[in-house]
């Protein structure tokens, strides 16, 4: 394989009994079809144990999870799933992304479509970077919340152990939870709906390298998923 | 780094995914003296994911760690 692609390695989390799919990136046009060069899934469960490695034939369009993690015997109810693509800038000259569909079976809730967290690559030196400080955050609707609301996190790094802060910000007040990954390990945080009888406003992570990282909200009364997105990252 | 820790032998990978820096290449820039290589001042910078790896091989190979 060419040595000038580039790599591209995104995550995401399936939990047991979702109908949960994959897009893979692809462009279309009259004379070619335009795919990744290459694909590689690997699933791992919460405490980072490798469950299996598959190579993706980049021609398939969707993958369904459910079908892959269903082959792993001793599978945990939740798995990090991680796309480790090579591609060619020149065919795709941005990041590539791939996306998202997400619906519980049986739910009565809405399907969910997301794009799917990009964790490792993808950001030229044109961007000019600097900071190393890796901050996130997402700011939840003002309206009242029928939802329990938690971050999924998860350590895409082969050796090194992640350690993060998840802050939970109210009107007044707010609550840090650290957090420490060992390599692959994934952990689900809750976050209180309410402190001192003050609302969820905003959640922030902060960590000194980029983890997987979603946002999710799960309906009170069913768990029925009705949130699962990527927070805003940025560098300061 | 101790010579036991410098012959132990990691699996050869893609380290950073911005800069295309293998460990391959991480670890025979540390043994020549020569990190960062041309063209890869910027690994562990730019996403940041690879900066934990990043830092833990530094140590393993013996390059200063504090300025990645």
């Amino acid at each position: 394989m060419s040595s000038d692609l580039s790599a591209l390695l995104s995550a995401t989390f399936y939990e047991k009994g979702d109908n949960h799919r994959i897009e893979l990136i692809h462009q279309r046009d009259r004379a070619a079809h335009r795919r990744l060069e290459s694909l590689d899934l690997a699933l791992y469960d919460p405490e980072g144990k490798g469950l299996r490695e598959v190579p993706i034939d980049t021609r398939q369009e969707i993958l369904d999870l459910g079908a892959l993690v269903g082959t792993v015997t001793d599978a945990s109810p939740r798995v990090m799933v991680l796309l480790d693509a090579r591609y060619d800038a020149r065919i795709f000259p941005y990041r590539p992304h791939h996306y998202g569909f997400l619906h519980r079976r049986g739910s009565t809730a809405a399907a969910l479509y997301y794009a799917a967290n990009a964790v490792l690559g993808g950001v030229p030196d044109r961007i000019g970077a600097t900071g190393l400080n890796n901050f996130e955050t997402y700011i939840f609707l003002r309206r009242p919340l029928a939802e329990r609301y938690s971050v999924l996190l998860g350590n895409p790094a082969r050796f090194s152990t992640a350690e993060a802060q998840v802050t939970s910000y109210y009107a007044t007040e707010r609550v840090a939870q650290p957090v420490a990954l060992p390599p692959k390990a994934h952990v689900e945080v809750p976050l209180a709906g309410e402190h001192a009888g003050e609302r969820l406003q905003r959640v922030e992570i902060k960590a000194l390298f980029r983890l997987a990282s979603y946002v999710v909200g799960r309906r009170a009364d069913s768990g029925d998923l009705v949130l699962f997105d990527h927070l805003f990252s940025y560098h300061r | 780094m101790t010579p036991d820790a410098a012959s132990e032998p990691l699996p050869s990978f893609l380290l950073c995914y911005c800069t295309n820096l293998t460990l391959d290449e991480l670890r025979d820039a540390c043994t020549h003296g020569a990190w960062p290589p041309p063209g890869k001042e910027r690994t562990g910078k730019l996403c940041t994911g690879c900066l934990g790896d990043l830092l833990y091989c530094l140590r393993r190979f013996g390059a200063d760690a504090s300025s990645p």
